[in-house]
């Protein structure tokens, strides 16, 4: 076979995982070949979304010299609305060191951040080369030493060409086929382990972006949106301000939208209407539509990191924390350890499980598995306390309604109903559970 | 539960781009008797760009064009009984934004 399919490194799809991997080899002199299906790396990515900068610049020290950003805009404010049916409560907080440079986080689109990434990957020396879909993994004794893509070998024949590496990282995102057939996870995930989120870009009329969310041009709120946003379900929705259009999403368990019969673009739709977002969109237009899966299989479902010749790096390995909107920096974090890791093992000579689990061991040692430890119950959590996505945000709602429309009552009265409001929703013992458990799941109990 | 607003997924499909592979269809149903069969149909609701919908004989049409790839039914169908695949190399969906 022609010299010109075998490269020290192969990675398999394009994303901030695999892009991260790829460029920290090409960085340490190794020769590396990047494949992604898409047109474009990017192409096939979806996101809220959110990107924390401190990863960014783990990869791209010299970000801010940059003439044109791959964001939209720096976070300044975020948090969570809660919505009722008709209602919102806002908790959302900033701060003076939100304002500081760096800003610590920017909302973002895929398919301009991972373009922008997959350039930086390509002056580092990377090849990356789209278009291209990897079938299947080489493997021989459960070693693996390359893989195999859905482009014929040459111009005269029909034969499926080989790209072959000593060290293959898997970056395939959340439909973690090929890890499965490297063997490094023994099963497919359940419709309970993924969650499903549908989302949409809408652009709004000029400098309404600003003037309805109370920003200036270099300032973004970013929210969660609990309550009626997933009818009560567990799941949250998200609002994102972009530079002159709002990323509004909204994701449930995938189990629950095939249980409930729930269609979630009408879920999405349904939020849409909310009588204060409906106020917020009046008159945008939806540029785009999308769906991804989000991987939420967590510590369980943690495949092998590592086997013969072979890694697997970010969503495919399920690393992302929903509570704190984290993926895109796990994915670069993860990325950058196996291209440490597929390094080491050039430097090394030898591509066993013994020298690739370098990428194991730094991953233990990371904080995001202690978050997949200290989170381990989170899928359990939400379902088992369906009352704090259904009862707590209205009944917040209701209270502070009372609360705030009180006058001209009896404030005993209005306590009264206060109390009742609690009681008759959740009961007594049930606040206090509700209580004792949130907060021994965040004690990590 | 309450009802949800009617969408046309066609309105929102209509906001993305495809490259449309003529020559390879992605999806199948492996066995339209166990369709049939299948009470809930959730394929129906879950997934996210309409691609599953009933004939007039009321049989399952995979419109896979649609499909933006996320992979929910390659585990949703009760039945496992679509052949899922991705498009090849440089097809289906690409996003602008995402
Ligand atoms: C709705 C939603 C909101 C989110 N919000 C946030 C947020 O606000 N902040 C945040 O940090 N994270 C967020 N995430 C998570 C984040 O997007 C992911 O964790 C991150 O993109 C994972 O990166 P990855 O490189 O592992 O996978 P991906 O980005 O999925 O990349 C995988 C790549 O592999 C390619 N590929 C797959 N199979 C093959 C094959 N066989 N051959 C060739 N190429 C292949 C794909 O085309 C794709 O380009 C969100 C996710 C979703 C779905
Ligand atoms: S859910 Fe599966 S078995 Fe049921 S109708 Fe849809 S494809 Fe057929
Ligand atoms: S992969 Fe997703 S979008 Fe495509 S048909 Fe399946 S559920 Fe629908």
């Amino acid at each position: 076979m022609s010299n010109s399919f075998r490269y020290d490194v192969v990675v398999v799809g394009g994303g901030p995982a695999g892009l991260s991997a790829a460029m920290t080899c090409a960085r340490h002199g190794l020769s590396v070949i990047l494949l992604e299906r898409g047109r474009f790396a990017g192409a096939k990515n979806l996101f809220g979304g959110v990107v924390y900068t401190e990863s960014v610049l783990s990869l791209a020290p010299d970000l801010f010299s940059e003439k044109r950003l791959p964001f939209e805009r720096p976070v300044t404010e975020e948090g969570w609305w809660l919505l009722s049916e008709d209602g919102v409560v806002k908790i959302t907080h900033t701060e003076k060191g939100l304002y500081e440079k760096p800003p610590r986080a920017y909302t973002a689109f895929r398919a301009r951040f991972d373009p922008w990434l997959a350039q930086k990957a390509e002056e580092a020396g990377v090849l990356v080369i789209p278009k291209v879909k990897v079938l299947d993994l080489i493997c021989a004794n459960g070693k693996v030493s390359g893989v195999l893509v859905d482009r014929p070998r040459d111009w005269e024949s029909s034969e499926l060409a080989e790209v072959r590496a000593p060290v293959t990282i898997i970056s395939e995102g959340v439909n973690r086929l090929l890890t499965q057939k490297a063997g490094l996870i023994p099963r497919d995930f359940t419709p309970e382990e993924v969650a499903l989120s549908v989302k949409e870009v809408i652009q709004l009329p000029k400098g309404e972006v600003e003037k309805r969310f109370g920003l200036s041009e270099d300032e973004g709120l970013a929210v969660e949106l609990l309550g009626e946003a997933t009818l009560g379900f567990p799941g949250s929705g998200f609002l994102y301000t972009n530079t002159t259009s709002v990323s509004l999403g909204v994701g449930l368990f995938l189990s629950d939208f095939a249980e409930k019969g729930l269609k979630p673009y009408e879920l999405l739709e349904n939020l849409k209407k909310h009588p204060v977002m409906a106020r917020l969109l009046s008159g945008g237009e939806t540029l785009e539509y999308g769906a991804h899966l989000i991987p939420e299989w967590g510590l369980e479902g943690l495949p092998r990191l590592c086997g013969e010749g072979v890694m697997v790096v970010g969503d495919a390995a399920g690393l992302v924390n929903p509570l704190f909107r984290e993926g895109t920096n796990l994915a670069i974090y993860s990325g950058i350890m196996a291209g440490k890791a597929a390094v080491f093992a050039h430097e090394k000579g030898d591509f066993g499980h013994e020298t690739l689990k370098l990428y194991e061991e730094a991953f233990r040692e990371s904080y995001i598995y202690r978050d997949l430890k200290y989170f381990r119950r989170l899928k359990k959590f939400l379902r088992e306390n369906r009352s704090l996505f259904a009862d707590y945000p209205e009944i917040i709602n209701r209270v502070l309604h009372l609360y705030l429309s009180a006058q001209g009552r009896a404030k005993e009265e209005v306590f009264q109903e206060i109390f009742g409001l609690f009681r008759k929703r959740r009961g007594l013992t049930g606040l206090l559970r509700d209580f004792v458990k949130t907060f021994r799941f965040f004690k990590g109990w | 539960m309450k009802p949800l607003p009617k969408v046309n997924i066609d309105d929102r499909i209509f906001t993305l781009k495809y490259y449309v592979d003529e020559e390879y269809v992605h999806l199948k149903i492996k066995n339209p008797k166990i369709c049939k069969s299948c009470l809930e149909k959730p394929c129906l609701s879950f997934c996210p760009a309409g691609v599953y919908r009933l004939d007039r004989q009321g049989e399952i049409t995979v419109g896979y064009q649609a499909c933006v790839e996320c992979g929910s039914c390659r585990v949703a169908c009760p039945y496992l009984n679509i052949e899922w695949d991705y498009p090849r190399g440089g097809y289906g969906v690409a996003y602008k934004f995402g």
